[in-house]
């Protein structure tokens, strides 16, 4: 999804619950401390898998206790994190939701085709249940979507949420990312080999594949007229398809770049605005310098100076809720004029040669910034978001 | 122009290709089974050797638009075409075929990633190279309706100069646990992918909810049975079959009906 030209959004407010902060102040500060959220999985069975670590979240609220699906406990964290910080003040019927999720609520899925006897409908093991579950939760009746373009659905789901708003179809959208990590999607890795034994290292000579995570991640939207405290601005996003590999991302990463360039056309800036990059970052060997290559060509010769960091080593990767958590962390980074280093970078690369924020929190103020994504079937999308201090 | 025009249609369901093999009331067609499945459509090519068959079923459902329209592949390639994806249920069947191949030791490393709603526009994508705007959206006909709208403002904003929307919905390999949801799901479940080919005209389109499902959402759903997000494509298909004016149409998932309007 990629309008010509988007009208900026208004973020009012953001909400998070990650493996290194249960909240958006503990995400910030775990983020510029290096907080390590990898550990041992100890929510289901791992003994028969090669990788048994990830970015488990090991407590959570205790109010939703009687809530089954993790994935709808997860976002309902995020929500009451976005709702402490900003009133959801509008007309329930123009309150709309949209979550990206690549999984789903498919821990429910899976027990429902095993079986399982407490669950009475095929309703709730839909890949949808979760978002609808928060639209009631937040007394949301306006148009409820879920977004799954897999790793890079949250970054999707903004784009959407701001087109619904460019539409007039809501005055207020709560919307962002999720996944739980489960053990369908921990088997699923371990088959494709592609997690990591060693820590994620992004864009790190090391690198040697990434270790999954799980989070909500949510913001709220508003038309950019909305005079509330704010947050920061969407001002362009792109989503398109690389047409190449199920699984793997096009060895010239064509699809992202061209993301890249349509979002910031439709934001209005040129390339050589951009202050700063967050990167998809895996740590996998081939992300991480097809993401290389691509910056290299969407941002020109000011790439090298652009700083570019990656999250997902204290982390994991996060899939549908990590684009729109780097999205935050962009806002973040622009009002407290310091970006957070890329956790596991020690040995640079040659082949992936940008700046990109090693060792420790680095002073900047950036105002223009790029956000990146990409995931299996091709998906690639792109954010532009304008911070500023508060 | 700020609107758009039906460009083709394409559809595939248990009952057949085209709206033609649709019966009169698909219930009394049905008799008592539960699931009408839609065959495997026959592809050759090792990439089709591994795809699932709901990736195979939208590939099909394409290349039957690719006919209605009198388009070839070459002239929808590249960069000026959106798909839009939607789904409902449509990943039910390979979730579950992973979970038992995972179960027996059996998952291979591609088995996973077919596993995610996106493999089957993924997979029509790389077949016929589409490299436009993308999104996969999760829910039923009234999310198709939404997807038809934001084609529409795609195309009318200069994203793209056409749009393809596409739905696949699949039921036989988690038969039973649909089986248990008869309120959302309905009876008989009919297999199906159909696609519709937005390009620019008239009118522009716009989203609004409705009390009442249209008649010609009424007419989908008892002769075709519950399609789910296929639907309201279905319903395009009727309507371009009868020529008369496509877009007076409705979808309901999950308590909502949504009708697309001119803007």
């Amino acid at each position: 999804m990629c309008p010509l030209r988007c009208e900026p959004t208004a973020i009012l407010a953001a909400g998070v619950v990650t493996p290194i902060g249960g909240d958006l102040d503990g995400f910030w500060s775990g983020l510029l401390t290096g907080a390590d959220g990898i550990s041992s999985i100890e929510r289901f069975p791992v003994g028969d898998l090669k990788v048994s670590r990830g970015g488990e979240i090991k407590k959570l609220s205790s109010r939703d206790d009687g809530v089954r699906c993790r994935a709808s406990r997860l976002l309902f964290a995020a929500a009451d994190d976005v709702r402490a910080r900003a009133a959801l003040s509008a007309d329930s019927a123009r309150i709309g939701v949209v979550v990206g999720t690549a999984l789903g609520g498919v821990e429910e899925l899976e027990r429902a085709i095993g079986g399982a006897p407490r669950l009475s409908t095929a309703a709730a093991g839909l890949y949808d249940a979760p978002g609808h579950a928060l639209a009631r939760r937040l007394g949301a009746r306006g148009p409820v979507i879920t977004v799954s373009t897999a790793c890079a659905s949250g970054s999707t789901a903004l784009g959407l949420a701001a087109d619904l708003l460019r539409a007039d179809r809501a005055d207020l959208v709560v919307a962002g990312g999720y996944d739980v990590l489960c053990r369908f999607v921990m088997r699923g890795f371990d088959a494709l080999r592609s997690l990591t034994r060693e820590r994620v290292r992004p864009f790190d000579r090391r690198r040697s594949g990434l270790l999954l995570g799980e989070a909500a991640a949510l913001v709220l939207l508003a038309r950019d007229g909305d005079t509330r405290h704010r947050l920061g601005r969407l001002l362009g996003h792109a989503s398109t398809s690389d047409a190449a590999h199920i699984a793997a991302p096009d060895p010239e990463g064509r699809g992202l770049e061209q993301s890249i360039r349509l979002a910031l056309r439709s934001a209005g800036v040129d390339a050589r605005a951009v202050d700063f990059v967050s990167a998809h970052g895996t740590g996998t060997p081939l992300n991480d310098r097809i993401e290389t290559a691509v910056l290299k060509r969407a941002l020109g010769p000011r790439a090298r100076e652009i700083p570019v960091n990656a999250i997902k080593g204290g982390l994991g990767h996060t899939m549908g809720a990590a684009a729109t958590l780097e999205a935050i962390m962009c806002l973040l980074a622009g009002r407290h004029g310091v970006i957070p280093h890329t956790l596991g970078l020690e040995e640079p690369d040659p082949d992936c040669d940008l700046d990109y924020v090693p060792h420790a929190p680095r002073a900047a103020s950036p105002r223009i910034m790029l956000s990146t994504s990409l995931g299996f079937g091709g998906c690639n999308a792109a954010l532009v978001l304008e911070g500023g201090p508060a | 122009m700020s609107g758009v025009r039906l460009g083709g249609v394409g559809v595939i369901t248990g009952w057949g290709e085209g709206i033609a093999a649709l019966p009169a009331d698909a219930a009394i067609a049905a008799g008592a089974r539960m699931v009408v499945p839609a065959p495997t459509p026959a592809l050759t090519g090792e990439r089709f050797r591994r795809a699932t068959r709901e990736c195979l079923l939208g590939v099909k459902a394409v290349a039957l638009l690719l006919d209605d329209a009198g388009l070839t592949r070459e002239q929808i390639a590249g960069t000026e075409t959106a798909v839009l994806y939607v789904t409902a249920a449509g990943y039910g069947a390979s979730n579950h075929a992973f979970i038992v191949a995972a179960e027996s030791g059996g998952a291979g490393p591609l088995h996973f990633p077919y596993t995610a709603p996106s493999a089957v526009p993924a997979e029509v994508t790389i077949e016929y190279g589409l490299r436009g705007p993308y999104v996969t959206l999760i829910g039923g006909a009234a999310t198709t309706i939404e997807a038809l709208a934001w084609a529409g403002r795609l195309i009318a904003d200069g994203a793209c100069t056409r749009a393809l929307v596409l739905a696949v919905e699949t039921f036989t390999e988690c038969a039973s646990l649909f089986a248990r949801d008869r309120r959302l799901l309905g009876r008989p479940l009919t297999e199906a992918a159909a696609c519709a080919l937005l390009v620019a005209g008239e009118p522009p389109l716009a989203v609004q909810t409705v009390d009442e499902t249209s008649t010609r959402a009424a007419d989908v759903r008892r002769r075709a049975g519950q399609t789910l997000a296929c639907a309201p494509l279905l319903a395009l298909a009727l309507a371009r079959a009868v020529g008369e004016d496509p877009w007076s149409v409705t979808g309901r998932w999950r308590g909502r009906t949504l009708a697309l309007r001119e803007d």
